[in-house]
């Protein structure tokens, strides 16, 4: 058994390799890294409101060092439209009148009120810090969290289904029908390949990313939580494989996934936008599982249990796809 | 015009291609019918207190800058602060003050509105009393659910696209391209066929969605018709280049989620930024930057912008023809002279 399961597992391999599947996975992970390291830290920034104020009988003497003065009402009226969420102070008839465009009610509250403060600002108040992650090791975990998740997604499904179409046209179901190998190796092979490859990309895209020591002292539960998600996802794309009809109808089906499953779920879990269903999404609870383990967020062992349940469903499924496929090819 | 039958006859065979037509319609739908999605919890403040611990009065001035949750214990409180998808804001009572705390992991913005809340509240009586004036703007987005609508619009354009790549590629595999290649066709001729198919469904998608979505006059309607015959049209271009040069299946997966990844992040990130100068330019060369552009302006009333837009994307559909028509044509003379 361990002989068969060993040349099935150098076979896939060999396939993977011939049809460019792991220079595909490097080229997307230097991709990967290079969008995080030279744009997205970059990008996720979000400076405090502009102040500008316009004072021409400098009335305001103990304003703070944040206010920036502009010379006419002109200027302020360009400065806002080049900055729409700054906020402007005419001071030019002795009361201070607050000029802003409008946004969100609670926000305009808060930077006209802002604004008037900094005129008079009082001593500093430092808020105490709970956390221990400055915003960009936050941003670092969060993207890096977000591309695993949607590469193990695409790599896992998209891969597993191209070698099983190419298997299915080559007829190789049907010759491993009468070949003198237990029939599940077929399923455990491929499965053991995309896990492998799977966790080396997780490894080489958190160590790249996250940092090498904020990366290996949570690595071991990534692992855990990649192993989980990639043996879901491949077990899914063996399913479609088996059932659907060709590759083409399979990449519209991974569209799918991608652009409109995917997308709720993201804006769950990494902005304050909730919806109330999102509970009853299998993905949610997958991909929370890979941030909890990002941000060393305790996991519940009712998670791993439903995690363990769900692929056993999965494999017996696929078994019974794949059995059926044997007969119908024999 | 019998090779066109036969293309559209091997789709409307192919429910799970319709399917996927239909599916930018469903989601439109959804958004339109049941309920739209509350964007504009993302720029807000958030605020987190202990039950009991802050007066009505001073949770009341809270509310005015962002909704306020009151948790039962402190660790229920540490929680949801360090949650890193929320940046909640503590805020505990200091005798006749207010002081705060973070999980330090917050953009500069709200950890300045931690740093100053104390002094607002100081000085909430005076700043009760100044007058503020507040101006509309008619370019920008009102909130960001705005986005979504041309986000779904350009995905249903793109669908013409990858049924057209996929359709390509799936003829190598099959061995028709060896095929189509002794056909008594010409190149022309064989482009309109492989064009038409993903360009009509991809269209017609499109304008479904912009019925259910968007409200507009007959000269809106024009022009957005215009934009979404030009996309599809270009989209389903592209989908020929991509069949084109993709040697298989897995390379073709890899060029689609490219030029998807392209198609959607481009115009996304410039409208959540707002890019301008000859960055502008570069972004345009995306074919799907102009049409998102062109529609948020058409639902915002600019008529001039989606004008221009639509000139662009006129441009690129003579650019990306020509450029087919030019490979196709080369391809077969060197064909004829291998013959």
């Amino acid at each position: 058994m361990g002989k068969g399961f060993y040349t099935l597992f150098k076979k896939d391999c060999r396939m993977l390799a011939s049809g460019k599947f792991f220079l595909m996975a490097i080229g997307f992970l230097a991709l990967y890294t290079a969008y995080v390291n030279l744009g997205y830290i970059r990008f996720m920034q979000m400076e405090p409101y502009n102040v500008y104020l316009y004072d021409p009988a400098e009335t305001q003497t103990s304003k703070s060092s944040l206010v920036q003065n502009v010379p006419s009402m002109e200027a302020m009226d360009t400065a806002l439209l080049a900055d729409a969420n700054g906020v402007g102070l005419d001071a030019s008839s002795g009361d201070v009148r607050v000029v802003i465009y409008k946004g969100a009610e609670h926000i305009d509250h808060h930077r006209a009120d802002y604004a008037l403060s900094l005129l008079q600002p009082l001593a500093s108040h430092t808020p105490e810090v709970l956390g221990t992650n400055t915003p960009e090791q936050k941003a670092r975990k969060e993207i890096t969290c977000e591309l695993l998740f949607f590469e193990l997604a695409a790599v896992g499904f998209l891969g597993i289904a191209a070698v099983m179409f190419k298997e299915k046209g080559m007829g190789v179901i049907r010759v491993h029908a009468i070949l003198p190998v237990r029939k599940d190796l077929f399923l455990l092979s491929k499965l053991a390949v995309f896990l492998l490859s799977d966790l080396v990309f997780a490894v080489l895209l958190t160590l790249l990313n996250v940092g090498f020591v904020d990366g290996a002292a949570v690595l071991p539960v990534i692992l855990l939580q990649t192993a989980i998600l990639s043996l879901m996802m491949a077990l899914v794309g063996l399913l479609c494989a088996l059932l659907l009809k060709d590759f083409r109808q399979f990449t519209l089906a991974y569209l799918i996934i991608a652009i409109f499953v995917a997308t709720p779920v993201f804006l769950s879990a990494n902005t304050s936008v909730k919806f109330d269903w999102i509970n009853w999404h299998p993905f949610y609870h997958v991909y929370m599982g890979l941030k909890n383990a990002y941000f060393g967020t305790a996991i519940s062992p009712v998670y791993y249990a439903g995690a363990v349940g769900m692929i056993v469903l999965l494999f017996l499924v696929v078994r019974l796809a794949f059995h059926r496929e044997i007969g119908k090819e024999g | 015009m019998k090779g066109l039958k036969y293309q559209m006859k091997s789709v409307l065979r192919d429910k799970f291609c319709l399917m996927t037509f239909l599916l930018p319609i469903l989601v439109a739908v959804a958004l339109n019918f049941m309920g739209s999605i509350d964007m504009s919890s993302l720029g807000e403040l958030h605020f987190g207190v202990l039950e009991n611990d802050l007066s009505p009065q001073t949770i009341t001035w809270l509310e005015r800058y962002g909704p306020v949750t009151a948790y039962g214990t402190q660790e229920e409180l540490t929680d949801a602060i360090n949650e890193p998808s929320t940046n909640v804001i503590c805020v505990r009572a200091d005798g006749d003050s207010l002081k705060t705390a973070i999980s330090g992991d917050e953009l500069d913005i709200f950890q300045q509105a931690a740093v100053t809340l104390p002094a607002l509240y100081e000085r909430r009586e005076a700043a009760a009393q100044a007058e503020i004036q507040t101006l509309e703007r008619p370019d920008i987005l009102e909130s960001v659910q705005g986005i979504f609508i041309p986000a779904i619009l350009i995905v249903a354009m793109f669908m013409g696209c990858t049924f057209n790549a996929m359709n390509i590629i799936s003829e190598k595999e099959d061995g028709v391209a060896f095929v189509n290649e002794i056909l008594p066709m010409t190149p022309s001729q064989y482009i309109l066929q492989k064009v038409v198919v993903g360009f009509l469904f991809g269209s017609l998608s499109s304008i479904v969605t912009a019925c259910i979505c968007f409200r507009l006059s007959w000269q809106n309607f024009g022009l957005m018709l215009a934009l979404i015959v030009l996309s599809s049209f270009v989209a389903a271009l592209i989908g020929l280049f991509i069949g084109r040069f993709s040697e298989g299946l897995m390379s073709g997966v890899v060029y689609i989620k490219i030029v998807m990844l392209l198609f959607l992040a481009i115009p996304l990130v410039c409208a959540l930024i707002g890019v301008s100068g000859p960055l502008t330019v570069i972004c345009n060369i995306v074919p799907s930057q102009p049409a998102f552009d062109g529609i948020l302006a058409l639902s915002a009333g600019s008529m001039g912008t989606a004008v221009k837009d639509v000139g662009i994307l006129a441009i690129h559909c003579i650019a990306w023809f020509g450029l087919y028509v030019l490979l196709s044509v080369s391809d077969f003379c060197c064909l004829r002279v291998g013959h």
